[in-house]
């Protein structure tokens, strides 16, 4: 049917049957048997030979076109929504769990009742089992804080990381210092404040004190070097009028930077 | 970690693992929606809300299932419900002298050939159905298999309605060309 014969042929097939085989011709994907049958039609129809012309005009213009680009902040846009759907998430369990205590308050309130001493017993076998359950629930908490901190894809995530911290009653050395890590090194000034909000909570523990002192004399953005000294100062920190001094006098400082230095000499002198 | 295993993490309470499919995925999405809506800023929002509602939907992403085809169907979800809200816009057709404004950034449009404007003109008059066709095994380079597995159909038919579509596309397209 494809071979000799020229426009006659072409015009008993239907045009649509033509047009998805010469598609296919263009894509490529024709056996080379086939393959040869459309070249020796092309060879003898001119009206196939447009056809194919404007297909391979159209398919190319298609097959060209150059992926566009989304702007800058849409990223940033979505990990802001994303962080409050992980807020609004947390909330929502929170709710939940009410009731369930309210329930697991009348239930023992029965058990106190009703069996009195056995009572006794078992609450000191459930207290043994809460402490175990709270221990592993704290040892998961740490796990995800620190895997948040340690995510170099997602600033979001590294802040969130941060702000469980927070959150948290003691920090143990290895989220002291992973915070610390973030405070000083991070890309990301939102994250530095985030970590060192969280520090500052516990700014009563010694390392952590003397982590905050050394970050002043490291930290290299200035929105987290003003926000240190007021934590510094906050604290009654008088080690470190010295290096506010020194803070006063390096010309490469930025203004900003030396006024709240210098606001912070005369608080704590 | 596949996409796969971070849906199902995500589907079980680990939200945070969305960050990482967007970084993937955001891209192809915007460019499927950009050129749905033929409108880049609301591309954006809409792939803002494709993410979004893969959060508030995870339940019903099926374990096992290929992820980029579940993202797609919300994808066109997406775009579906906001073009049944936006029916009278769109009922006036696409305004094919506007498309440089609202298709187009700065930049990237002054590098666009004469020949790429006309056929974003030509997509333009397509039924949606063809143009999404068009977009996601041309533009998005999907195989057949992958887009009949979204659209829940075959790939013979698929392949036929492809064709049908190109067909349609080089009629707008040359009559364009010859009005021009």
């Amino acid at each position: 049917m494809l071979s000799a014969g020229g426009g006659q042929e072409v015009r008993c097939m239907e045009k649509e049957k033509l047009e998805s085989l010469l598609i296919d011709y263009l894509d490529n994907i024709l056996s080379k048997e086939a393959k040869e049958k459309v070249d020796g039609m092309l060879a003898e129809n001119e009206e196939a030979r447009k056809l194919l012309q404007e297909l391979n005009v159209i398919i190319g213009a298609l097959d060209n076109s150059q992926p566009l680009q989304p702007s800058a902040s849409m990223q940033r846009r979505f990990e802001e929504s994303l962080a409050n759907e992980v807020v609004l998430e947390r909330k929502s369990k929170q709710i939940f769990r009410i009731p369930s205590m309210y329930r697991v308050a009348a239930t023992v309130g029965l058990i106190l009742v009703s069996v009195g001493i056995a009572y006794w017993i078992n609450k000191h076998r459930q207290q043994a089992d809460e402490l175990s359950q709270m221990k592993t629930e704290m040892e998961a908490t740490k796990k995800m804080l620190m895997a948040m901190l340690d995510n170099m894809q997602s600033a979001s995530q590294r802040v969130q990381g941060a702000t469980i911290a927070y959150t948290i009653g003691k920090a143990d050395d290895e989220i002291v210092n992973a915070l610390a890590k973030a405070l000083n090194e991070d890309k990301n000034t939102n994250v530095r404040l985030a970590a060192l909000e969280a520090l500052a909570k516990f700014y009563q523990e010694e390392n952590v004190r003397q982590l905050l002192i050394k970050s002043l004399s490291i930290q290299n953005d200035e929105v987290v070097q003003i926000a240190l000294i007021q934590v510094l100062v906050q604290m009654k920190e008088k080690g470190i009028v010295k290096e506010l001094e020194k803070i006063t006098r390096d010309t490469e400082v930025l203004k900003a930077v030396k006024d709240e230095a210098f606001t912070g000499i005369l608080k704590l002198s | 970690m596949t996409d796969e295993s971070l849906m199902e993490a995500v589907k079980h309470g680990n939200l945070q693992q969305v960050s990482v499919l967007f970084e993937r995925h955001h891209k192809a999405i915007f460019n499927f929606l950009a050129k749905m809506a033929m409108d880049r800023e609301l591309a954006e929002d809409l792939t803002q809300n494709v993410f979004l509602r893969l959060i508030k939907y995870r339940n019903s992403y099926q374990e096992g299932k290929r992820f980029q085809s579940w993202l797609y169907q919300v994808a066109r979800n997406v775009f579906s419900d906001h073009y049944q809200l936006n029916k009278k816009m769109y009922s006036k057709g696409m305004d094919v002298e506007k498309l440089k404004d609202t298709l187009a950034d700065t930049n990237e449009f002054h590098d666009q050939t004469e020949r790429e404007v006309l056929l974003h003109q030509s997509l333009a008059l397509l039924a949606h159905e063809d143009r999404e066709l068009l977009v996601l095994t041309r533009f998005e380079q999907m195989k057949y298999e992958d887009v009949a597995a979204v659209m829940e159909t075959t790939v013979a038919n698929i392949k036929v309605k492809v064709h049908r579509a190109i067909g349609r596309l080089r009629q707008h397209y040359f009559e364009l060309e010859k009005t021009n």
